[in-house]
């Protein structure tokens, strides 16, 4: 290279600034999260096109396809082969994706809205609130997740909102208590201690100062939780606690359903079990390339 | 003091209430500061020289509280003023500039953002306005083209450079008195020079008055026309740079002159430490702070705390039995002559 390329290029390493387009340029150079990108990226295509991309409708079958025998496997004409009522299991793992999206995001946001919330004031505030708040997610967080998720299911009755209720309230107390604690180092932060002695109001050093320099963790769990909500979606439905309506093309629900054939046609259980996993993957390779991507250690290089 | 007073401390007492127990950190400290003067506060680490100034500043941690006292600014006791009240002087009356620039500017807002915060916040400018004013502050404290760089971030700045935007954002509203808490402690020696230079001639130009807080006596020396001397929470000597320097009487001041190599020294000469720990802060003094720790003791050091009082004109000492005044000057012939 010539000196003048070699200028070039430290003018253009020097150019893009600011937190997030500094997260984005390592992010890009970190194989693992562009593997989580393009499995997310294939989850989320799948998910807003499934009407045009399954070809049979996913709720309704046709038992006489099955010849008899339960159940046949991958084919030319079915690609994963038909379920126990003769329906067509490519096009149910495809409209699947919309349910675990759906009510992966839809909890996710509640767990991670009133998580914030909380933790702000837990927090900034801190003393009597902080100890209150503190309490409760410990309570909550005593109690396995899954378990808290069945208990409010049982409670609010079965159906989609009240699944994406019962996970989203189990992510509070994560989200609570991580914000909270990132907020307590960044309160005492020399930068914060600077902006108070230059005199700038309190909400201005909560949203300005604290809340910017605390909430990168709280992303990473972002992307972490919707790995596990859409696991617990899938738990409640092998429980039987899924959608009200059996037919509803749910994975956690195609798992229970299949049980009864795993010996005769294990893929019938393999297919949506395999699907789990790859979403979950790609959610939580993002995560952890996010994590270090937006490591404040890590800032100024790459 | 024959000017009037801008600030004036009196007796002021923090504590911090840890689990550890209560902490004295700092046991009754006054001084005055004038317009235009220059004035140093000098100790090891942990004796409380932050702490005075977030304190008169109000921006203590939770933990500490204002025991005791009065900080007197213009007339007005800073110390039982509520929050509101104190915002409006901190940064417009009162800027404070920090010791590490590394960690003092929020990494994830602008430079230019970070000084237009006490603009907007004390005279309501706009966007516009504050930018302009911001750009005029970065050319002042010696960055180069100025405009361009209020969209960096801190990162993208060097040591210096952050501690010069600090100074920019201390300058902004134009204060009457800055506090420096070891301005140049975080920057190497070339760097350290430029920095002092400036916050001489910026004080210089505005007859801003100057607290230097700091543990480097030779910067001290360089800039300040008086001297406070501090240990555990109380001044030990304080006087002008000159008699400090050149006649100091506390066993403290001197085992801390002691303690800095000279250059000009004729053979290597080990240095002389002071011997022993800082005092531990958890029970308020009842007799001399530094007695454990000093050769000059006598019997009333380890029975009460001695008064600081006054030994030439402008001099004060708190000892039971001061050093000697030519003794530094022999120990200091001792070193350099021949």
């Amino acid at each position: 290279m010539s000196v003048a390329q070699v200028e070039a290029r430290e003018v253009q390493l020097e150019a893009p600034s600011g937190l997030w387009s500094d997260a984005w340029r390592r992010l890009k150079h970190n194989p693992a999260a562009i593997v989580g990108f393009a499995l997310v990226g294939i989850f989320l295509s799948i998910a807003i096109f499934a009407p045009w991309i399954a070809p049979e409708d996913p709720r309704s079958g046709d038992l006489s396809r099955l010849g008899g025998a339960c159940c046949p496997g991958p084919s030319a004409d079915y690609w994963f082969g038909l379920d126990q009522q003769g329906r067509d299991v490519f096009s149910r793992i495809v409209y699947g994706a919309r349910y675990s999206l759906l009510i992966g995001i839809v909890s996710v946001s509640v767990g991670l809205s009133v998580g914030l919330v909380f933790g702000s004031i837990a927090g900034y505030f801190g003393g009597w609130i902080d100890s209150i708040i503190m309490r409760m997610t410990d309570i909550m967080l005593s109690v396995p997740g899954l378990l808290l998720a069945i208990g409010i299911v049982a409670a609010l009755g079965q159906g989609l909102w009240q699944i994406m209720v019962a996970v989203g309230v189990t992510q509070i107390p994560i989200f609570t208590r991580l914000l909270r604690g990132s907020i307590l180092a960044t309160r005492e932060a020399d930068y914060v201690l600077a902006a108070r002695s230059v005199g700038v109001p309190r909400r201005l050093i909560l949203s300005a100062h604290i809340l910017p320099n605390s909430i990168s963790p709280v992303i990473v769990q972002g992307t972490l939780a919707l790995a596990t909500a859409i696991i617990d979606v899938a738990a409640l439905g092998f429980l039987g606690l899924g959608p009200q309506d059996p037919a509803t093309p749910e994975w956690g629900t195609m798992l229970t359903d299949t049980t009864r054939y795993l010996q005769t046609a294990p893929h019938l259980a393999l297919i949506p079990g395999v699907a789990i996993v790859i979403s979950v993957l790609g959610f939580n390779l993002i995560g952890d390339g996010l994590r270090e991507a937006l490591d404040p250690r890590f800032r100024g290089r790459g | 003091m024959d000017r009037q007073a801008l600030l004036s401390v009196e007796d002021l007492r923090v504590e911090f209430w840890t689990e550890r127990g209560t902490i004295y950190a700092v046991n009754g400290v006054s001084f005055d500061i004038a317009a235009g003067e220059t004035l140093g506060i000098v100790g090891e680490s942990g004796c409380g020289k932050s702490v005075t100034s977030l304190a008169i500043l109000g921006i203590l941690s939770r933990a500490g509280r204002v025991v005791g006292g009065s900080a007197t600014f213009e007339g007005r006791d800073l110390i039982g003023l509520s929050d509101d009240e104190l915002r409006t002087i901190r940064g417009k009356d009162i800027a404070m500039i920090f010791q590490d620039p590394m960690t003092s500017l929020n990494p994830v807002l602008t430079i230019g953002r970070q000084i237009r915060e006490a603009l907007e916040t004390h005279f309501g400018m706009d966007r516009k306005q504050a930018n302009k004013r911001a750009g005029e502050l970065l050319d002042r404290v010696g960055i180069p083209s100025a405009n361009a760089r209020l969209r960096d971030y801190p990162h993208q700045f060097s040591g210096g450079m952050r501690q010069r935007a600090m100074i920019a954002m201390a300058l902004a509203c134009e204060p009457k008195l800055i506090i420096a808490d070891e301005p140049t402690t975080a920057l190497d020696v070339t760097i350290q020079a430029q920095i002092l230079n400036l916050l001489r001639e910026l004080v210089r130009e505005r007859d801003t008055a100057l607290i230097l807080i700091t543990h480097d006596l030779g910067v001290v020396a360089g800039m300040c026309e008086r001297v406070n001397v501090m240990y555990a929470g109380m001044f030990m000597e304080t006087g002008s740079a000159v008699q400090v320097f050149a006649r100091p009487r506390h066993p403290y001041t001197v085992g801390l002159l002691q303690s800095v190599p000279r250059l000009d020294a004729v053979r290597k000469t080990a240095l002389n430490p002071i011997e022993g720990n800082p005092r531990d802060m958890l029970q308020p003094p009842q007799f001399c702070p530094f007695a454990p720790r000093c050769r000059y003791e006598v019997e009333a050091s380890r029975q009460e705390v001695p008064p600081l009082e006054q030994i030439e004109p402008g001099h004060k000492v708190a000892c039971f039995n001061p050093v000697p005044a030519e003794e530094w000057q022999r120990m200091k012939d001792a070193v350099v002559a021949r």
